[in-house]
Protein backbone atom coordinates (compact mmCIF):
# COMPACT_ATOMS: atom_id res chain seq x y z
CA UNK A 1 0.00 0.00 0.00
CA UNK A 2 1.52 3.48 -0.71
CA UNK A 3 -0.10 5.99 2.16
CA UNK A 4 1.10 3.30 5.25
CA UNK A 5 -1.51 2.31 6.96
CA UNK A 6 -1.78 0.99 11.41
CA UNK A 7 -4.29 -0.20 13.50
CA UNK A 8 -4.13 1.12 16.60
CA UNK A 9 -7.19 -0.33 18.53
CA UNK A 10 -9.39 -3.17 18.06
CA UNK A 11 -12.61 -4.27 19.90
CA UNK A 12 -14.65 -7.74 19.84
CA UNK A 13 -17.51 -9.60 22.28
CA UNK A 14 -17.27 -12.92 22.91
CA UNK A 15 -19.08 -14.66 20.14
CA UNK A 16 -22.07 -17.04 20.92
CA UNK A 17 -25.33 -17.45 20.34
CA UNK A 18 -26.36 -14.27 22.29
CA UNK A 19 -30.16 -14.39 22.27
CA UNK A 20 -30.24 -11.41 25.37
CA UNK A 21 -27.94 -8.85 22.77
CA UNK A 22 -29.92 -7.29 19.97
CA UNK A 23 -27.75 -6.20 16.86
CA UNK A 24 -27.56 -2.25 18.48
CA UNK A 25 -25.85 -3.68 21.54
CA UNK A 26 -23.34 -6.05 20.24
CA UNK A 27 -22.03 -3.17 18.29
CA UNK A 28 -22.26 -0.89 21.10
CA UNK A 29 -20.32 -2.90 23.08
CA UNK A 30 -17.30 -3.90 20.50
CA UNK A 31 -17.25 -0.10 19.82
CA UNK A 32 -16.97 0.72 23.42
CA UNK A 33 -14.26 -2.42 23.52
CA UNK A 34 -12.35 -0.72 20.77
CA UNK A 35 -12.36 2.34 22.06
CA UNK A 36 -10.87 1.54 25.64
CA UNK A 37 -8.36 -0.77 23.56
CA UNK A 38 -6.21 1.84 22.60
CA UNK A 39 -3.59 2.46 25.00
CA UNK A 40 -2.74 5.91 25.17
CA UNK A 41 -6.28 7.16 24.62
CA UNK A 42 -8.62 8.06 21.99
CA UNK A 43 -11.76 10.61 21.28
CA UNK A 44 -14.49 9.31 19.66
CA UNK A 45 -14.15 12.92 17.69
CA UNK A 46 -10.79 12.02 16.23
CA UNK A 47 -12.69 8.92 13.90
CA UNK A 48 -13.22 10.86 10.48
CA UNK A 49 -14.93 7.93 8.62
CA UNK A 50 -16.40 4.71 9.03
CA UNK A 51 -17.22 1.50 7.04
CA UNK A 52 -19.86 -0.95 8.55
CA UNK A 53 -19.74 -4.22 7.64
CA UNK A 54 -23.04 -5.82 7.42
CA UNK A 55 -23.78 -9.31 5.38
CA UNK A 56 -27.49 -9.86 5.87
CA UNK A 57 -28.84 -6.43 5.49
CA UNK A 58 -31.42 -7.28 8.40
CA UNK A 59 -32.85 -9.80 6.70
CA UNK A 60 -31.30 -12.22 9.57
CA UNK A 61 -33.72 -10.32 12.40
CA UNK A 62 -36.57 -8.86 10.20
CA UNK A 63 -35.46 -5.45 10.73
CA UNK A 64 -35.49 -4.11 6.95
CA UNK A 65 -31.90 -2.93 4.96
CA UNK A 66 -29.22 -1.28 7.16
CA UNK A 67 -27.07 1.20 5.99
CA UNK A 68 -24.69 3.75 7.25
CA UNK A 69 -27.08 5.80 9.16
CA UNK A 70 -27.45 2.40 11.13
CA UNK A 71 -24.19 2.83 12.48
CA UNK A 72 -24.17 6.27 12.84
CA UNK A 73 -27.01 5.61 15.45
CA UNK A 74 -25.61 2.83 17.07
CA UNK A 75 -22.22 4.91 17.64
CA UNK A 76 -23.86 8.02 18.30
CA UNK A 77 -21.95 9.92 15.34
CA UNK A 78 -23.47 11.32 12.51
CA UNK A 79 -20.91 13.77 11.87
CA UNK A 80 -18.52 11.29 9.70
CA UNK A 81 -19.32 9.61 6.37
CA UNK A 82 -20.33 5.47 7.02
CA UNK A 83 -20.68 3.49 4.36
CA UNK A 84 -22.31 -0.31 4.21
CA UNK A 85 -20.11 -2.92 3.01
CA UNK A 86 -21.59 -6.22 1.99
CA UNK A 87 -19.57 -8.91 -0.21
CA UNK A 88 -20.53 -12.13 1.34
CA UNK A 89 -18.60 -14.04 3.93
CA UNK A 90 -15.43 -12.03 3.01
CA UNK A 91 -17.81 -8.57 4.14
CA UNK A 92 -16.15 -7.97 7.41
CA UNK A 93 -12.29 -8.22 5.95
CA UNK A 94 -13.99 -6.03 3.21
CA UNK A 95 -14.98 -3.44 5.50
CA UNK A 96 -11.44 -3.25 6.55
CA UNK A 97 -10.20 -2.98 3.16
CA UNK A 98 -12.26 -0.09 2.51
CA UNK A 99 -11.00 1.67 5.95
CA UNK A 100 -7.44 0.92 5.11
CA UNK A 101 -8.12 2.36 1.53
CA UNK A 102 -9.71 5.55 3.58
CA UNK A 103 -6.43 5.67 5.27
CA UNK A 104 -4.10 4.66 2.33
CA UNK A 105 -5.97 7.83 0.27
CA UNK A 106 -4.63 10.42 2.30
CA UNK A 107 -8.42 11.49 2.12
CA UNK A 108 -8.97 10.64 6.68
CA UNK A 109 -6.44 10.12 9.12
CA UNK A 110 -8.01 7.81 11.73
CA UNK A 111 -11.04 5.62 11.05
CA UNK A 112 -13.56 2.96 11.87
CA UNK A 113 -14.20 -0.65 10.33
CA UNK A 114 -17.15 -2.55 12.30
CA UNK A 115 -18.72 -5.88 11.08
CA UNK A 116 -21.54 -7.62 13.06
CA UNK A 117 -23.83 -9.96 12.45
CA UNK A 118 -27.47 -11.99 14.35
CA UNK A 119 -27.21 -15.00 13.07
CA UNK A 120 -29.50 -17.00 15.52
CA UNK A 121 -32.86 -15.04 15.71
CA UNK A 122 -33.62 -17.09 13.10
CA UNK A 123 -34.53 -20.95 14.16
CA UNK A 124 -31.39 -22.90 13.02
CA UNK A 125 -33.06 -24.02 9.73
CA UNK A 126 -34.75 -20.58 8.88
CA UNK A 127 -31.36 -19.29 9.55
CA UNK A 128 -29.33 -21.54 7.47
CA UNK A 129 -32.25 -21.00 4.15
CA UNK A 130 -31.49 -17.32 4.78
CA UNK A 131 -27.74 -17.90 4.80
CA UNK A 132 -28.13 -19.00 1.15
CA UNK A 133 -29.93 -22.32 1.05
CA UNK A 134 -31.87 -23.36 -1.68
CA UNK A 135 -33.00 -20.82 -3.55
CA UNK A 136 -32.46 -19.47 -6.95
CA UNK A 137 -34.80 -16.29 -6.84
CA UNK A 138 -32.45 -14.20 -4.99
CA UNK A 139 -29.23 -14.49 -7.10
CA UNK A 140 -31.27 -14.30 -10.35
CA UNK A 141 -31.19 -17.82 -11.60
CA UNK A 142 -34.11 -20.52 -12.66
CA UNK A 143 -34.86 -22.02 -9.17
CA UNK A 144 -34.24 -25.54 -11.05
CA UNK A 145 -30.75 -24.42 -11.34
CA UNK A 146 -30.31 -23.66 -7.24
CA UNK A 147 -32.55 -26.60 -6.43
CA UNK A 148 -31.34 -27.78 -3.07
CA UNK A 149 -28.31 -25.94 -2.79
CA UNK A 150 -26.83 -24.28 0.10
CA UNK A 151 -23.61 -23.72 2.02
CA UNK A 152 -23.22 -27.17 2.96
CA UNK A 153 -23.76 -28.38 -0.02
CA UNK A 154 -21.64 -25.86 -1.95
CA UNK A 155 -18.22 -27.23 0.09
CA UNK A 156 -19.29 -31.04 -0.15
CA UNK A 157 -19.19 -30.52 -4.00
CA UNK A 158 -15.18 -29.71 -3.67
CA UNK A 159 -15.05 -32.16 -0.82
CA UNK A 160 -15.72 -35.01 -2.88
CA UNK A 161 -13.37 -33.95 -5.93
CA UNK A 162 -10.46 -33.14 -3.40
CA UNK A 163 -11.06 -37.00 -2.22
CA UNK A 164 -11.54 -38.22 -5.73
CA UNK A 165 -8.14 -35.89 -7.22
CA UNK A 166 -5.98 -35.54 -3.75
CA UNK A 167 -6.89 -38.27 -1.94
CA UNK A 168 -8.05 -36.79 1.14
CA UNK A 169 -10.15 -38.36 3.37
CA UNK A 170 -13.12 -38.28 5.84
CA UNK A 171 -10.64 -38.38 8.75
CA UNK A 172 -8.50 -35.77 7.41
CA UNK A 173 -11.51 -33.34 7.89
CA UNK A 174 -12.22 -34.28 11.02
CA UNK A 175 -8.46 -33.52 11.75
CA UNK A 176 -9.24 -30.18 11.23
CA UNK A 177 -12.19 -30.44 13.37
CA UNK A 178 -9.70 -31.52 16.09
CA UNK A 179 -7.60 -29.19 16.06
CA UNK A 180 -9.37 -26.33 15.29
CA UNK A 181 -11.95 -27.07 18.95
CA UNK A 182 -8.31 -27.77 20.92
CA UNK A 183 -7.55 -24.20 19.40
CA UNK A 184 -10.72 -23.06 20.98
CA UNK A 185 -11.02 -24.40 24.47
CA UNK A 186 -7.74 -21.90 25.35
CA UNK A 187 -9.88 -18.81 23.61
CA UNK A 188 -12.18 -16.99 25.64
CA UNK A 189 -13.90 -15.16 22.28
CA UNK A 190 -15.09 -18.67 21.41
CA UNK A 191 -18.42 -19.53 20.33
CA UNK A 192 -17.41 -23.80 20.95
CA UNK A 193 -15.10 -24.37 23.71
CA UNK A 194 -15.21 -27.88 24.00
CA UNK A 195 -12.90 -30.47 22.68
CA UNK A 196 -13.88 -33.25 19.80
CA UNK A 197 -12.03 -36.89 19.15
CA UNK A 198 -11.85 -37.78 15.74
CA UNK A 199 -14.55 -40.62 16.67
CA UNK A 200 -16.91 -37.70 17.46
CA UNK A 201 -16.48 -36.03 14.66
CA UNK A 202 -16.83 -38.91 12.42
CA UNK A 203 -20.02 -40.23 14.51
CA UNK A 204 -21.68 -36.93 14.21
CA UNK A 205 -24.69 -36.71 11.83
CA UNK A 206 -24.14 -36.59 8.22
CA UNK A 207 -25.10 -33.09 7.29
CA UNK A 208 -24.05 -33.52 3.38
CA UNK A 209 -21.72 -36.68 2.27
CA UNK A 210 -19.12 -36.07 2.78
CA UNK A 211 -19.16 -33.31 5.32
CA UNK A 212 -20.30 -34.49 8.93
CA UNK A 213 -22.20 -32.23 11.48
CA UNK A 214 -18.80 -31.34 13.54
CA UNK A 215 -17.15 -31.16 9.87
CA UNK A 216 -19.33 -27.79 9.45
CA UNK A 217 -18.96 -23.92 11.71
CA UNK A 218 -21.95 -23.26 13.96
CA UNK A 219 -24.50 -20.12 13.11
CA UNK A 220 -23.08 -17.65 15.66
CA UNK A 221 -23.90 -13.95 16.86
CA UNK A 222 -20.75 -11.68 16.85
CA UNK A 223 -19.28 -8.35 16.64
CA UNK A 224 -15.63 -6.84 15.88
CA UNK A 225 -13.91 -3.87 14.96
CA UNK A 226 -11.16 -2.27 14.99
CA UNK A 227 -9.30 1.65 14.73
CA UNK A 228 -6.97 2.47 11.48
CA UNK A 229 -5.07 5.53 11.22
CA UNK A 230 -2.31 6.47 9.06
CA UNK A 231 1.02 5.33 10.19
CA UNK A 232 3.25 8.07 10.98
CA UNK A 233 0.36 9.40 13.83
CA UNK A 234 0.11 5.77 15.34
CA UNK A 235 2.57 5.83 17.73
CA UNK A 236 0.51 8.82 19.52
CA UNK A 237 -2.00 6.31 20.44
CA UNK A 238 0.01 3.64 20.94
CA UNK A 239 3.62 2.61 21.29
CA UNK A 240 2.71 -1.36 19.74
CA UNK A 241 0.67 -0.44 16.76
CA UNK A 242 0.02 -3.52 14.06
CA UNK A 243 0.79 -2.27 10.36
CA UNK A 244 -1.62 -3.18 7.64
CA UNK A 245 0.70 -4.43 4.92
CA UNK A 246 -1.67 -5.55 2.23
CA UNK A 247 -5.32 -5.77 1.86
CA UNK A 248 -6.57 -7.95 -1.36
CA UNK A 249 -9.98 -9.18 -2.40
CA UNK A 250 -9.79 -11.98 -5.24
CA UNK A 251 -13.02 -12.77 -7.18
CA UNK A 252 -14.05 -15.73 -9.31
CA UNK A 253 -16.86 -17.08 -10.97
CA UNK A 254 -20.32 -17.28 -8.71
CA UNK A 255 -21.82 -20.03 -10.88
CA UNK A 256 -20.46 -23.33 -9.18
CA UNK A 257 -20.54 -24.54 -13.21
CA UNK A 258 -18.46 -22.15 -14.53
CA UNK A 259 -15.24 -23.16 -11.99
CA UNK A 260 -12.25 -24.62 -13.61
CA UNK A 261 -11.95 -27.15 -10.55
CA UNK A 262 -13.17 -28.05 -7.79
CA UNK A 263 -9.95 -28.62 -5.67
CA UNK A 264 -8.72 -24.53 -5.52
CA UNK A 265 -10.27 -21.41 -5.41
CA UNK A 266 -9.06 -18.84 -7.37
CA UNK A 267 -10.99 -16.03 -5.27
CA UNK A 268 -8.48 -17.35 -2.63
CA UNK A 269 -5.46 -17.72 -4.68
CA UNK A 270 -5.98 -14.07 -6.46
CA UNK A 271 -6.48 -12.51 -3.14
CA UNK A 272 -3.17 -13.80 -2.10
CA UNK A 273 -1.00 -13.08 -4.47
CA UNK A 274 -2.33 -9.78 -4.57
CA UNK A 275 -1.95 -9.12 -1.11
CA UNK A 276 1.63 -10.91 -0.80
CA UNK A 277 2.27 -8.59 -3.65
CA UNK A 278 1.04 -5.15 -1.69
CA UNK A 279 2.79 -6.93 1.09
CA UNK A 280 6.06 -7.40 -0.38
CA UNK A 281 6.48 -10.57 1.41
CA UNK A 282 6.02 -14.37 0.66
CA UNK A 283 3.98 -17.33 2.02
CA UNK A 284 6.95 -18.33 3.60
CA UNK A 285 7.62 -15.23 5.86
CA UNK A 286 4.01 -15.50 7.53
CA UNK A 287 4.32 -16.55 11.06
CA UNK A 288 0.46 -17.46 11.94
CA UNK A 289 -2.80 -17.31 10.36
CA UNK A 290 -6.66 -16.95 11.04
CA UNK A 291 -8.07 -18.42 7.86
CA UNK A 292 -11.79 -19.24 6.82
CA UNK A 293 -12.70 -22.95 7.90
CA UNK A 294 -16.48 -22.72 7.58
CA UNK A 295 -15.92 -26.46 6.48
CA UNK A 296 -13.17 -28.31 7.31
CA UNK A 297 -12.01 -29.49 3.94
CA UNK A 298 -12.08 -25.65 3.18
CA UNK A 299 -9.36 -24.75 5.75
CA UNK A 300 -7.24 -27.77 4.14
CA UNK A 301 -7.79 -26.15 0.32
CA UNK A 302 -7.30 -22.81 1.90
CA UNK A 303 -3.91 -23.35 2.56
CA UNK A 304 -2.76 -24.68 -0.60
CA UNK A 305 -4.76 -21.99 -2.57
CA UNK A 306 -2.89 -19.53 -0.22
CA UNK A 307 0.25 -20.87 -0.83
CA UNK A 308 1.80 -22.00 2.41
CA UNK A 309 2.13 -25.40 0.62
CA UNK A 310 1.43 -27.35 -2.46
CA UNK A 311 -1.59 -27.97 -3.72
CA UNK A 312 -2.63 -31.96 -2.05
CA UNK A 313 0.25 -31.70 0.94
CA UNK A 314 -2.20 -29.59 3.69
CA UNK A 315 -3.72 -32.91 4.83
CA UNK A 316 -0.04 -34.66 5.35
CA UNK A 317 1.17 -31.67 7.42
CA UNK A 318 -2.02 -31.55 9.59
CA UNK A 319 -0.98 -35.30 10.74
CA UNK A 320 2.48 -33.80 10.99
CA UNK A 321 1.19 -31.35 13.34
CA UNK A 322 2.28 -28.90 11.39
CA UNK A 323 -0.86 -26.62 11.78
CA UNK A 324 -0.78 -26.50 15.26
CA UNK A 325 -0.83 -24.02 17.43
CA UNK A 326 2.80 -25.31 18.48
CA UNK A 327 3.72 -26.26 15.40
CA UNK A 328 5.57 -24.95 12.64
CA UNK A 329 2.78 -22.61 11.18
CA UNK A 330 -0.44 -22.61 13.58
CA UNK A 331 -3.72 -21.75 12.05
CA UNK A 332 -6.71 -20.85 13.27
CA UNK A 333 -4.88 -20.34 16.82
CA UNK A 334 -8.89 -17.99 17.70
CA UNK A 335 -10.60 -22.15 16.79
CA UNK A 336 -11.22 -20.53 13.80
CA UNK A 337 -14.92 -20.27 12.12
CA UNK A 338 -15.18 -24.01 13.60
CA UNK A 339 -14.85 -23.45 17.13
CA UNK A 340 -14.72 -19.60 17.28
CA UNK A 341 -17.88 -19.25 15.23
CA UNK A 342 -18.78 -17.42 11.51
CA UNK A 343 -20.96 -14.36 12.28
CA UNK A 344 -20.59 -13.23 8.84
CA UNK A 345 -19.62 -9.76 8.92
CA UNK A 346 -17.86 -9.74 11.86
CA UNK A 347 -15.74 -13.37 11.25
CA UNK A 348 -12.92 -11.35 9.27
CA UNK A 349 -12.74 -8.69 11.62
CA UNK A 350 -12.78 -10.71 14.77
CA UNK A 351 -9.70 -12.97 12.50
CA UNK A 352 -7.91 -9.01 12.52
CA UNK A 353 -8.63 -8.44 16.31
CA UNK A 354 -7.22 -11.96 17.30
CA UNK A 355 -3.96 -11.22 14.95
CA UNK A 356 -3.55 -7.59 16.47
CA UNK A 357 -3.45 -9.52 19.77
CA UNK A 358 -1.37 -12.04 19.09
CA UNK A 359 1.45 -10.17 17.21
CA UNK A 360 0.97 -7.72 20.45
CA UNK A 361 1.76 -11.15 22.65
CA UNK A 362 -1.53 -10.37 24.49
CA UNK A 363 -3.61 -13.01 24.76
CA UNK A 364 -3.55 -15.51 27.35
CA UNK A 365 0.56 -17.69 27.43
CA UNK A 366 -0.96 -20.81 26.82
CA UNK A 367 -2.57 -19.93 23.38
CA UNK A 368 0.17 -17.80 22.45
CA UNK A 369 1.97 -18.10 19.19
CA UNK A 370 5.58 -18.29 18.78
CA UNK A 371 6.61 -15.55 16.23
CA UNK A 372 9.58 -14.84 14.36
CA UNK A 373 9.15 -12.49 11.87
CA UNK A 374 5.99 -10.23 13.81
CA UNK A 375 3.63 -10.91 10.52
CA UNK A 376 0.20 -12.52 10.37
CA UNK A 377 -2.12 -13.43 7.54
CA UNK A 378 -6.03 -13.68 7.56
CA UNK A 379 -8.22 -14.77 5.06
CA UNK A 380 -12.00 -15.20 4.33
CA UNK A 381 -13.89 -16.69 0.99
CA UNK A 382 -17.46 -16.79 0.75
CA UNK A 383 -20.23 -15.39 -1.66
CA UNK A 384 -22.12 -16.58 -4.49
CA UNK A 385 -20.24 -19.79 -5.13
CA UNK A 386 -17.30 -18.79 -2.50
CA UNK A 387 -16.35 -16.42 -5.40
CA UNK A 388 -15.19 -13.40 -3.22
CA UNK A 389 -12.33 -13.83 -0.75
CA UNK A 390 -10.23 -11.21 1.38
CA UNK A 391 -6.46 -11.78 2.13
CA UNK A 392 -5.69 -9.16 5.16
CA UNK A 393 -1.50 -9.54 5.86
CA UNK A 394 -0.49 -7.12 9.87
CA UNK A 395 2.79 -6.76 10.91
CA UNK A 396 4.68 -5.31 13.68
CA UNK A 397 6.97 -3.46 11.79
CA UNK A 398 6.68 -1.61 8.69
CA UNK B 1 -36.66 -19.03 1.00
CA UNK B 2 -37.82 -16.10 -0.97
CA UNK B 3 -38.67 -18.08 -4.50
CA UNK B 4 -40.54 -16.08 -7.36
CA UNK B 5 -43.63 -17.04 -7.98
CA UNK B 6 -44.41 -19.25 -11.02
CA UNK B 7 -45.68 -15.54 -13.09
CA UNK B 8 -42.44 -14.17 -12.38
CA UNK B 9 -40.60 -12.76 -15.43
CA UNK B 10 -37.47 -15.10 -14.37
CA UNK B 11 -39.53 -18.08 -15.98
CA UNK B 12 -40.54 -15.88 -18.62
CA UNK B 13 -36.94 -14.70 -19.51
CA UNK B 14 -35.22 -17.96 -19.00
CA UNK B 15 -37.73 -20.19 -20.80
CA UNK B 16 -35.39 -20.88 -23.67
CA UNK B 17 -32.56 -21.70 -21.28
CA UNK B 18 -34.73 -24.07 -18.97
CA UNK B 19 -36.99 -25.50 -21.54
CA UNK B 20 -34.51 -25.53 -24.51
CA UNK B 21 -31.32 -25.95 -22.75
CA UNK B 22 -30.21 -23.19 -24.90
CA UNK B 23 -26.08 -21.81 -23.25
CA UNK B 24 -23.56 -19.51 -24.41
CA UNK B 25 -19.94 -20.40 -25.96
CA UNK B 26 -17.16 -17.80 -26.22
CA UNK B 27 -15.63 -17.68 -29.63
CA UNK B 28 -12.51 -16.35 -28.40
CA UNK B 29 -11.91 -18.68 -25.49
CA UNK B 30 -14.26 -21.43 -25.94
CA UNK B 31 -15.87 -21.09 -22.44
CA UNK B 32 -19.70 -22.73 -22.48
CA UNK B 33 -21.96 -21.85 -19.85
CA UNK B 34 -25.42 -21.16 -19.28
CA UNK B 35 -27.30 -18.75 -19.16
CA UNK B 36 -26.87 -16.92 -22.19
CA UNK B 37 -25.55 -13.51 -21.96
CA UNK B 38 -23.54 -10.96 -23.70
CA UNK B 39 -20.16 -11.28 -22.13
CA UNK B 40 -18.48 -14.16 -21.70
CA UNK B 41 -17.54 -14.77 -18.19
CA UNK B 42 -14.40 -16.22 -18.64
CA UNK B 43 -12.61 -14.20 -20.36
CA UNK B 44 -14.67 -11.26 -20.65
CA UNK B 45 -15.17 -11.28 -25.04
CA UNK B 46 -18.33 -9.74 -26.24
CA UNK B 47 -17.85 -12.57 -29.26
CA UNK B 48 -20.24 -14.84 -27.88
CA UNK B 49 -23.11 -17.08 -29.75
CA UNK B 50 -25.88 -19.28 -28.76
CA UNK B 51 -25.16 -23.17 -27.78
CA UNK B 52 -27.18 -25.96 -27.61
CA UNK B 53 -26.53 -27.71 -24.45
CA UNK B 54 -26.19 -31.73 -24.73
CA UNK B 55 -28.21 -33.81 -22.45
CA UNK B 56 -25.94 -36.54 -21.40
CA UNK B 57 -23.04 -36.41 -19.52
CA UNK B 58 -21.02 -37.42 -16.55
CA UNK B 59 -20.81 -36.88 -12.96
CA UNK B 60 -18.14 -34.65 -12.04
CA UNK B 61 -18.52 -34.03 -8.25
CA UNK B 62 -21.28 -35.04 -6.58
CA UNK B 63 -22.54 -35.03 -2.38
CA UNK B 64 -25.16 -36.51 -0.83
CA UNK B 65 -27.12 -34.14 1.29
CA UNK B 66 -29.32 -35.00 4.51
CA UNK B 67 -30.35 -32.04 5.34
CA UNK B 68 -32.00 -30.10 2.19
CA UNK B 69 -34.11 -27.11 2.31
CA UNK B 70 -37.69 -27.69 3.05
CA UNK B 71 -40.23 -29.40 0.51
CA UNK B 72 -37.66 -31.75 -0.51
CA UNK B 73 -37.02 -35.16 0.63
CA UNK B 74 -33.69 -36.36 2.28
CA UNK B 75 -31.60 -37.56 0.96
CA UNK B 76 -31.19 -35.51 -2.25
CA UNK B 77 -28.16 -36.04 -4.35
CA UNK B 78 -26.78 -33.26 -5.66
CA UNK B 79 -24.70 -33.13 -9.04
CA UNK B 80 -22.12 -31.15 -11.15
CA UNK B 81 -22.10 -32.53 -14.55
CA UNK B 82 -19.48 -32.51 -17.05
CA UNK B 83 -22.00 -32.24 -20.19
CA UNK B 84 -20.63 -34.00 -23.52
CA UNK B 85 -20.20 -31.07 -25.97
CA UNK B 86 -18.86 -29.28 -23.54
CA UNK B 87 -20.00 -26.96 -20.55
CA UNK B 88 -20.90 -28.13 -16.84
CA UNK B 89 -24.63 -28.17 -15.88
CA UNK B 90 -25.35 -28.03 -11.58
CA UNK B 91 -28.84 -30.19 -10.66
CA UNK B 92 -30.01 -33.24 -8.73
CA UNK B 93 -30.64 -36.85 -9.46
CA UNK B 94 -33.76 -38.47 -9.33
CA UNK B 95 -35.42 -41.68 -9.90
CA UNK B 96 -32.12 -43.26 -7.87
CA UNK B 97 -32.78 -45.99 -5.01
CA UNK B 98 -29.08 -45.97 -3.83
CA UNK B 99 -27.68 -42.99 -3.76
CA UNK B 100 -24.27 -45.01 -3.01
CA UNK B 101 -25.30 -45.55 -6.82
CA UNK B 102 -24.07 -42.07 -8.04
CA UNK B 103 -20.15 -41.60 -8.26
CA UNK B 104 -17.84 -39.06 -9.81
CA UNK B 105 -17.80 -40.40 -13.74
CA UNK B 106 -21.09 -42.18 -13.62
CA UNK B 107 -23.26 -41.76 -16.92
CA UNK B 108 -26.17 -39.14 -16.88
CA UNK B 109 -28.71 -37.78 -18.45
CA UNK B 110 -31.85 -35.21 -18.14
CA UNK B 111 -35.29 -35.45 -17.86
CA UNK B 112 -37.83 -33.28 -17.52
CA UNK B 113 -39.17 -33.70 -13.56
CA UNK B 114 -41.55 -31.19 -11.84
CA UNK B 115 -38.66 -29.46 -9.60
CA UNK B 116 -41.31 -27.74 -7.02
CA UNK B 117 -44.63 -26.54 -6.39
CA UNK B 118 -45.50 -22.61 -5.86
CA UNK B 119 -49.33 -21.99 -5.12
CA UNK B 120 -50.79 -25.19 -6.20
CA UNK B 121 -48.33 -24.98 -9.70
CA UNK B 122 -46.36 -27.03 -10.65
CA UNK B 123 -42.58 -25.52 -12.06
CA UNK B 124 -40.56 -27.93 -14.47
CA UNK B 125 -36.87 -28.61 -14.64
CA UNK B 126 -34.37 -30.60 -15.90
CA UNK B 127 -32.98 -33.23 -13.44
CA UNK B 128 -30.58 -36.00 -13.98
CA UNK B 129 -30.99 -39.86 -14.06
CA UNK B 130 -28.22 -42.37 -14.07
CA UNK B 131 -27.69 -44.24 -17.47
CA UNK B 132 -28.33 -47.90 -17.68
CA UNK B 133 -24.60 -49.59 -18.77
CA UNK B 134 -24.84 -51.93 -21.46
Amino acid sequence: MRGKVAIIGVGMIPFGELFEMGLEEMVQQAYINCLNSVDKGISTKDIKAAWFGQWSGGGMIGQGALCGASLATMIGNREIPITRTENGCPTGSDAFRNACLGVASGVYDVVLAMGAEKMRDKPGVESLIAAGGGGGGILGLHPSWMLGMGGPVLQALYATRQMHELGYTMEDYARVAVKNHHNGVACPYAHYRFEVTMERVLNSPIVCWPLHLLDCCPQTDGAACAIVCRADIAKSFTDKPVYVLGSNTGLDHKNMWDKHSFVEMLSTVRAARGAFEMAGIKPDDVDFAEIHDCFTNTELMNLEDIGFCKKGEAANLLREGYWNRDGAKPINPSGGLKAHGHPIAATGIGQICENYWQLREEVEPERQVKLKNGIALSHNVGGDAFGVSCVTILSRSL
Amino acid sequence: MVQPAPASPLFWRFNPEIYQRMGMKCSDCGHITYPRRKICPECGSFNVKEHQLSKTGKVHTFCINWTPPPNLEPPIVNVIVDLDGGGRYQGLITEVANPEDVTIGTKVEMVLRKVMTDRGLNIYGYKFRLVEEG
